[in-house]
């Protein structure tokens, strides 16, 4: 048992430096993608709707006027809009992608006469600001220092438990945040859930959920929470997942990489900000 | 004439040569079960399946030989809506007939448990995979199921799950215990059904890629090399050596994040939070070359129709060529300590034994398979992508315990690492793939996913379009004797080393 020890010793530690300091080693893989609305036209905007395979991007109107709607609560990260026009949709690659309203992955851009015209901002009225800002104390005074979860699978490609399970690994190490799975919902302050909501998951989905004592947070991790993905429209689909409990973050990815549930997780504690822009640093929304 | 071929000819079933590799035997209707049989004595059932809506609805039992490359296809049109079943002649043939009785609604006449296998909450009269799939966002409750159950004084049910504890995924298992001893486990399945392959029907190929992608997280690369594999096969595309070497990399890749990841759950299950943290600490480091070299952790979205949709990095390639002496060195030290820690080797021998004879009639892929006797590896039996070219062993045990499964995994990753070598050494310049051209037709295609064999089906139409996807990833198959395993004398403390040992996908299972 001790050359196990000492062989845990010899690794050195391995645990990244995210969030204090970026860390170049995890954060290479695409985490988002972004819009440069400056080198969208009508034409490139139509033909990368034609060719987005899961309605991230889709179009209103025909090339003189009319919509993009661009959804990263969609996108499973395919690449196909990048390769077609790398100028229009570009990844983000830093891994903070986690908001907390659904409206803050979307954004729309319209266009008049064959030119772009405006891309629309959020309308936020200035109450509900000040609301949410209250509540995000709140959050922070409740889970900020200790935020335990618990973790429900409602129909997943196990991709996102594969990152999940990463999480408590030298790597990574969420504990260093204060942050714990739980195995039982009675002692979690929320629930983390990843996968479409099948028929069969919605009834477990609920009875864990309302086993869960208040105050409680809902974490929707990866696009099948979110927004479905591929699997929006099926016919064992039952979510989106929040239409079913309310969710208070949401982290896009396919599946969303360690660093990016833990830009998530913070956020839910209101430990990290917002920083993602579907429409881009430029652009608006 | 290669063995199947003989094999038909012996059955008295006229066959055509499909696509590279495929045989196709048509048989009438009445005789299908009879001639399933007699090949099924000599051949191994690798897979068996219903296709086609409304009335034009057809059968196909796919065999396969130790020692023949190639696969035989018997095929039936079906007129009615049940067939005579197999099962009691052909073990391996009970779930693929329970799926094809509660997808389909084809019933398997004597069949001896025709309980459907993972739609547990659903009313009987629907069948995903017929009726249409605007009606069933609205279906009525469902009848519920009966789950076998063990009588006699002292004996409880304990389930577990669907929710599990800590991040896994979501199934359930019953168990029947009279305390300590583990009598009966009998899973639950069906809770993670997205209905993948009939939501990619009408899609075209490059669309369907996203689904085939997402069948499972962790074997994401090997079904969709499967799937896209049969459908250039149906089009006679030939992708070349360049992309054909690069393809093998990436699913060597898979091979090692999805071992290291196993290994460090078996630890784990043994208490080994130090092996469990170096192992995971090893698959977090080969998902990083794997996204340096194709812009994705588990390689989603490389794979394109006819090659691959970008090149390999060069940044990538040197990530890699560094890492790898690393990696080898670490699993090397790491093999070596697990087998010198007796607590960890005495947990797993001899704990869910599988049979010899038992696991054979089920056909088991993969190192499950390898560990009860069954000398099946894909890439060497089917070779594929460039694994003719390349120099690899595969190990075969007969024990069939944990310990068994377990060295197995530990020799397959030391493989791994020799082929990414291999391939390093002579690195491919695979270009992007251009627009090929996807045709009609229909073709097997398959890859050794890191749990065993993957075998997809495809079939498409004029347009090239999907009508049928049946994907049958090697949890399908490897599912079917867990109960088996986890009553042969364990007690309730073996689970999760049981459960661990296995490792097997249920993403994979549910569909």
């Amino acid at each position: 048992m001790s050359r196990w020890v000492l062989r845990g010793l010899a690794s050195g530690i391995k645990t990244t430096s995210y969030p204090k300091s970026p860390d170049p080693g995890a954060s290479n893989a695409p985490a988002a993608i972004e819009l440069n609305v400056g080198a969208l036209s009508p034409e490139l905007a139509i033909e990368t709707a034609r060719i987005c395979p899961t309605e991230a991007i889709t179009i209103q109107g025909d090339a003189s006027t009319g919509s993009l709607q661009f959804d990263m609560g969609q996108c499973v990260l395919c690449g196909r809009c990048v390769r077609k026009a790398p100028e229009a949709f570009a990844y983000r690659r830093a891994p903070e992608v986690a908001v907390r309203r659904r409206r803050s992955l979307e954004t729309t851009v319209s266009w008049r006469d064959g030119r772009i015209a405006n891309v629309a901002p959020p309308n936020e009225p200035a109450d509900a600001l000040d609301k949410a800002a209250e509540l995000r104390q709140r959050a922070h005074r409740l889970f900020g220092r200790s935020l335990h979860l618990r973790h429900v699978d409602a129909g997943s490609c196990n991709g996102c438990e594969s990152e999940l399970q990463l999480l408590t690994t030298p790597y990574y190490d969420l504990a260093r945040l204060g942050v714990f799975f739980t195995p039982t919902p009675r002692h979690a302050d929320g629930l983390l859930v990843t996968g479409v909501v099948t028929r069969q998951m919605h009834q477990a989905l609920i009875a864990t959920y309302e086993a869960v004592p208040e105050p409680k947070l809902v974490i929707a991790a990866g696009v099948c929470a979110i927004g479905g993905g591929c699997f929006a429209n099926g016919p064992t689909t039952h979510g989106p997942l929040d239409s079913i409990l309310p969710v208070d973050v949401y982290v896009p990815g396919c599946p969303p990489s360690p660093s990016a549930l833990i830009h998530g997780l913070l956020l839910a504690t209101s430990k990290a900000e917002e920083r993602y822009r579907p429409g881009g640093a430029s652009g608006g929304a | 004439m290669s063995g199947l071929a003989e094999l038909a000819e012996l059955a008295g079933l006229p066959y055509r040569r499909g696509a590279q590799g495929e045989l196709w035997a048509e048989c009438p209707e009445a005789d299908f079960t009879v001639k399933a049989r007699e090949l099924a004595t000599r051949a191994l059932l690798s897979d068996l399946f219903a296709c086609g809506h409304g009335t034009r609805r057809s059968l196909m039992a796919v065999f396969s030989t130790i020692g023949d490359s190639a696969w035989l296809v018997l095929r039936t049109d079906l007129s009615e809506d049940h067939f005579h079943s197999l099962t009691e002649a052909v073990h391996a043939a009970s779930w693929y007939e329970r799926e094809i009785a509660e997808m389909f609604g084809i019933r398997p006449e004597g069949h001896p448990a025709p309980q459907p296998l993972r739609l547990h909450d659903w009313p009987h009269r629907y069948h995903p995979m017929r009726d249409d799939l605007s009606d069933m966002k609205s279906l009525p409750a469902g009848h519920g199921d009966r789950v076998p159950k063990v009588r006699g004084q002292g004996v409880f049910q304990l389930p577990l799950g669907p929710v599990r504890s800590g991040p896994q995924e979501s199934a359930e298992f019953l168990f029947n215990s009279g305390g300590e001893d583990l009598v009966m486990v009998s899973p639950r399945f069906g809770y993670k059904m997205r209905l993948v392959e009939r939501l990619a029907e009408g899609l075209s190929v490059e669309q369907a890629l996203i689904h085939a992608e997402r069948l499972a997280g962790i074997s994401t690369y090997s079904n969709a090399l499967a799937f896209v594999q049969a459908a250039e096969r149906a089009a006679g595309v030939d992708v070349g050596r360049d992309v054909n070497r690069a393809r093998s990399v990436l699913n060597e890749l898979e091979r090692l994040h999805h071992h290291f990841g196993h290994l460090g759950r078996v630890a784990d299950s043994t208490g080994l939070t130090v092996a469990a943290a170096q192992y995971a600490a090893l698959k977090e480091e080969v998902l990083r070359a794997c996204a340096e070299l194709t812009g994705h952790r588990y390689l989603r979205g490389i794979l394109a129709f006819g090659g691959l949709s970008q090149r390999l990095t060069a940044a990538g390639q040197d990530h890699l060529a560094e890492a790898l002496p690393h990696w080898e060195v670490t699993s090397h030290r790491l093999e070596a300590l697990l087998e010198d820690t007796a607590t960890f080797i005495d947990r797993l021998d001899g704990t869910a034994v599988l049979l010899t004879e038992y696991a054979a009639q089920h056909n088991l892929l993969g190192p499950i398979g390898r560990s009860t006797g069954a000398d099946r590896d894909c890439r060497r039996d089917h070779p594929y992508a460039c694994y003719k070219d390349l120099r690899f062993d595969v190990l075969v045990k007969s024990q069939g315990d944990a310990l068994a499964r377990v060295r197995i995994v530990l020799f397959e990753v030391s493989q791994s690492l020799r082929i990414v070598q291999q391939i390093l050494e002579d690195w491919p310049d695979a270009e992007p793939a251009g627009i090929a051209e996807v045709r009609g037709g229909s073709a097997f295609g398959w890859a050794e996913a890191p749990g065993g064999e993957a075998l997809h089906f495809v079939q498409l139409d004029d347009g090239g379009r999907i009508q049928r996807w049946r994907a049958r990833p090697p949890a399908v198959v490897n599912w079917h004797p867990y109960a088996h395993a986890c009553a042969s004398g364990n007690n309730l403390t073996d689970y999760p080393v049981i459960e661990a040992s296995f490792g097997i996908s249920h993403a994979e299972f549910d569909r």
